[in-house]
């Protein structure tokens, strides 16, 4: 072993141990990025931080004249280890500000830590509960609601295919598969959409056969998968394999963009409809910029995990800005109601929710012949941003501190 | 029928060796990934296909002669604990080699798109390991009743010790059947991988499935396991049709049963 | 005597060395491992699904604790009394069976227990876990302060450690090992060996629900891998690394095992690879786990100085 690495180890052993008083240079401004690296979603992990590091970077790890001091912090995927960790960030190591976690039913139980450390905490995620029934002032919500998903997925869907009424849903098993379902039903019903069949599947799920053949049995006009990473392409894969598609489209309501279309090949994303929270030919000077470096970092266009770290990163920094105080209640403050124009184009954080009001993108994917290059995967051909409608809200009253 | 694949395998091993091996999920990723790279090196599936079960084995082989030989005498809960800890580190290995990522690999070009059976529309892969997997149960279990060597392995599950005292080296026999079981597994990882896609985690579900399946087919009776094996799938598509949910937990609530009800499993010997 | 010194040192030094919510969390785990030692260490028996008992206490005292706002004691005690009923009820189950069909089951009762809680998500919260678990106030003590929590936790431990080595110097720890050494000659002798099997479930189950509860307290949510099988393999494992052949075995395998994979994680993502060649490593060479590399050690150094 390198003496680097022995002492590595030794500060590792003493970092377990001193408390934050000690440790933690009076003037630092700590924050945590708490990305899986391990357990569903270990391969997001590296890619959320990516995205906070770069955004972390522009500003050469320094805010309002102080040093920022990043620190991350495997989630495992898990309530229980997330929390865990969260918590020894923020008393072991001084953390004030935290970004994550990517499950959005982990991200619920760390909103509670938040919420008792008095923490900042921004999350992206399908879950409406943390703008909604969950909702308190310490959190705030960067994905856009799942109304504003589904609104958008569904008015531009049948603005293409108006004849399209019978619809077959897959859904995960899970908080953001659940709300995303609920509002598509919703909106659904102002044009006269029958649903055909809803199945669940539960996270993580491979073998997606059965449902296929359930899906077909149905004989839909449209199939819709609100679902995932893995389970998004293995059900993609799934429907192609069975023959549904491309015969029947197929819409991923809440997908991650890139990291899921470049596991599919070209004959399987015919006839695909993607709705994404991100997607990298979004025409902003922020986005373009962002791409661009990425791309030259990374070599892949960046999808939805590593801009949205990069965004909520951004945000965060530009509520630092307008507070002109690294404080925690004097930057939630500041960004309750703040307006930036940046990676998505206008983006604005509704005080009385914490939700953050943006637009959602809606593609079309290309078929090979139309594909310029390798990763030319899709067209952007609308985007949507309308809010929650109040009597949905389920957030009455966002609390103190 | 991946499923009786995996479960003759992992029944050989415990039924031969009387060791609870924690690592056949491990091993069964690790059949599909080298499958990706053989492919992706050579070109050519069918030969990746060839490739990869025997580098499955071959690593079947290793882990035999320096690791579970030592620990025969050991006792259940060492066995678990190495078997564990090789899972453990496959698994790491598969994400440092690898990465995190999850993988797509495409079946071959003659076997892309479906069939149309009539009733329903069916791809045409699937039908192909259904067949292949088919294949290799029956020849796994020609060989076992109908070879000499396979008699020998068969005595082996029933008494160790008759075995040996009639003069056959029976550690050559423990590592010729962990071999096996590895090699099944790594086919079954390889076949999988066109269909389920490949992710570091694939084999701790598979895990899970193996040893229901060994469970219910008795430990030690191959037939059985391949009974048992086909018996879950078929069980797993039937609950999915009706309440999707619950189609995995289903397959655990079977097994706590069949357990309970009768100990040695439907067609257990012992 | 001197294992019981070392203790009671290192429970004062321990929150100063690392965080008291560690710290605590080691000392549960600890009487998680206790009470499985019971079955591994003394009876023989491999339990591979003991979070099964571990996460039904935590569940259902962390209820209770949310929903009815039951006081400190209650909740020990319901979590006690889960843990040896849940035990009964496996135990009864698993005892009839041995090897590997005994390990088998466990494991297939522990999944089936975990996709219970994973499907009823009225209740537990499925795979988000029952977050909101309060850490009540009791007799003027603010357990939320997590030092005061530190030293119940503490407290609870010397006392359970205490109970655990009464019950394996006494006649039915006796009885366990026996059973361990050879049932055969333990029944012919005239023990009803499946109902020793069944009270070392119940009893280990009972120390099971204890650590579940304090558990649930003290992260204030109840996660699903509470009652996970990676979560029974992990104690497991701790008792094996620590040395399942003495009492204070899974003491020093909790020890390793919270400390290095908390330590271990920051540093590398990839650490399982280190602990799975941990595994191997003690298993290959050390089969009696840390206790025995440290009696080893002190064997070696008198016959050094007697040489």
């Amino acid at each position: 072993m390198q003496r680097r690495d022995i002492l590595k180890a030794g500060a590792a052993a003493a970092t377990l141990g001193f408390p934050a008083i000690i440790r933690a240079q009076q003037k630092e401004v700590v924050i945590l990025g708490l990305w899986d690296q391990t357990g569903a979603f270990a391969d997001v992990g590296p890619l959320n931080d990516r995205g906070m590091r770069m955004a972390l970077e522009e500003r050469d790890m320094k805010i309002l004249g102080r040093p920022v001091k990043y620190v991350t912090r495997d989630g495992a995927t898990q309530a229980g280890t997330s929390t865990r960790r969260a918590e020894e960030a923020i008393d072991g190591e001084g953390a004030r500000f935290m970004i994550g976690p990517w499950s959005s039913g982990v991200a619920l139980a760390v909103s509670e830590v938040a919420k008792r450390k008095k923490v900042l905490h921004l999350f992206s995620g399908g879950t409406e509960d943390i703008s909604g029934s969950r909702c308190h002032r310490y959190s705030f919500q960067w994905a856009a609601s799942p109304y504003t998903a589904a609104k958008t997925v569904v008015d531009n869907f049948m603005k293409a295919n108006p004849k399209a009424k019978r619809w077959h849903l897959l859904v995960a098993d899970y908080a953001f598969g659940w709300s995303v379902e609920k509002y598509i039903k919703e909106v659904g019903k102002n044009h006269g959409i029958e649903f055909v069949g809803a199945d669940r599947h539960p996270l993580g799920e491979r073998e997606f056969s059965n449902y296929v053949q359930k899906a077909a049995a149905n004989r839909p006009d449209v199939v819709v998968m609100i679902n995932f990473g893995g389970d998004a392409v293995a059900g993609a894969r799934e429907i192609f394999n069975f023959g549904l598609t491309p015969k029947v489209p197929l819409i991923m309501a809440w997908s991650s963009g890139v990291e899921e279309l470049i596991q599919l090949s070209p004959e399987i994303r015919e006839n695909l409809w993607v709705g994404t929270n991100f997607y990298y030919t979004v025409d902003t000077p922020v986005a373009k910029k962002f791409v661009a470096d990425y791309r030259a970092k990374f070599k892949t266009p960046p999808g939805y995990a590593p801009s949205a770290a990069y965004s909520m990163t951004r945000l965060m920094l530009a509520g630092f800005d307008k507070a002109k105080s690294v404080e925690v209640q004097d930057v939630i403050k500041a960004l309750e109601g703040i307006e930036v124009n940046d990676l998505l184009g206008q983006m604005r954080v509704d005080g009385a929710t914490h939700q953050t009001l943006r637009p959602y993108f809606f593609l079309r994917c290309k078929p090979k012949a139309q594909m310029k290059e390798e990763l030319d995967f899709a067209t952007l051909i609308a985007t949507g941003d309308a809010p929650l409608p109040k009597e949905y809200a389920a957030c009455k009253d966002i609390g103190g501190f | 029928m991946l499923y009786a694949l995996m479960g003759l395998g992992l029944s050989l091993i415990t039924g031969v060796l009387n060791i609870p091996n924690f690592a056949h999920g491990a091993l069964f990723a690790i059949g599909a990934y080298l499958l990706v790279s053989a492919a992706n090196l050579i070109g050519n599936f069918w030969i990746g296909l060839l490739l990869a079960p025997l580098g499955v084995a071959l690593l079947g082989l290793i882990i035999e002669y320096a690791g579970i030989r030592r620990l025969y005498a050991a006792g259940h809960d060492y066995q678990l604990l190495f078997t564990f800890g090789l899972a453990l580190i496959l698994n790491e290995l598969i994400i440092v080699i690898w990465g995190p990522v999850g993988i797509s690999q495409l079946p071959p070009a003659i076997l892309r798109g479906g069939v149309d059976l009539g009733f329903t529309f069916y791809p045409k892969y699937r039908l192909f390991v259904m067949v292949m997997a088919g294949l290799l149960v029956l020849l796994t279990w020609l060989f076992l009743e109908r070879t000499r060597y396979g008699a020998i392995m068969r005595a082996g599950i029933e008494n160790k010790e008759m075995v040996s005292l009639l003069g056959i080296d029976i550690h050559k026999l423990f590592t010729v059947a962990f071999a096996l079981g590895a090699f099944l597994a790594g086919i079954a990882g390889a076949l999988t991988a066109p269909i389920r896609g490949l992710s570091p985690g694939m084999g701790v579900d598979m895990l899970g499935i193996a040893f229901v399946v060994v469970a219910l087919g008795g430990l030690g009776n191959l037939l059985g396991a391949i009974a048992a094996g086909l018996l879950i799938g078929v069980a797993q598509a039937v609950v999915a049709a009706y309440w999707t949910e619950a189609s995995t937990a289903v397959i655990f609530a079977v097994m706590a049963l069949v357990l309970l009800i009768r100990p040695q499993g439907m067609f257990g010997i012992r | 005597m001197r294992a019981l010194v070392l203790i009671l040192i290192s429970i004062c030094l321990l929150p100063f060395i690392v965080r008291p919510a560690i710290a605590s969390e080691i000392w549960i785990f600890a009487i998680f491992g206790l009470g499985l030692n019971l079955l591994l260490g003394y009876t023989g028996l491999l339990s591979f699904g003991q979070s099964t008992f571990f996460g039904s206490a935590a569940y259902v005292a962390g209820w209770l604790l949310k929903n009815y706002g039951i006081n400190v004691f209650f909740a020990l005690g319901i979590g006690v009394g889960v843990g040896a009923l849940s035990a009964l009820l496996v135990g009864y189950l698993c005892v009839q069976r041995s090897g590997l069909y005994f390990i088998m089951l466990t494991f297939a009762l522990n999944q089936l227990f975990y996709f219970i809680a994973y499907q009823w998500t009225t209740v537990t919260g499925g795979e988000d876990g029952m977050p909101g678990v309060p850490r009540p106030a009791f007799l003027g003590f603010d357990f939320a302060n997590p030092i005061l929590y530190y030293a119940f936790v503490s407290v609870l431990f010397l006392l359970s450690l205490y109970l655990m080595r009464r019950i394996v110097e006494s006649p039915l720890g006796k009885i366990l090992q026996a059973i361990r050494e050879n049932e055969l000659r333990a029944e012919a002798v005239g023990y009803n060996v499946p109902r020793f099997k069944l009270l070392a479930f119940v009893v280990g189950g009972a120390f099971s629900g204890l650590a579940g509860v304090l558990y649930a307290m003290l992260f204030g949510i109840v996660p699903l891998e509470a009652i996970s099988f990676v979560f029974s393999g992990n104690v497991v494992f701790a008792t094996l690394i620590g040395g399942s052949g003495s009492l204070y075995g899974p003491i020093i395998g909790s020890f390793v095992f919270i400390w290095l994979s908390e330590s271990m994680s920051v540093m590398w993502a990839r650490w399982p690879l280190l602990l799975g060649v941990a595994f191997v490593i003690v298993v290959l060479f050390f089969r009696g786990g840390v206790v025995e590399v440290w009696n080893r050690f002190f064997a070696w150094r008198s016959s050094k100085q007697r040489a």
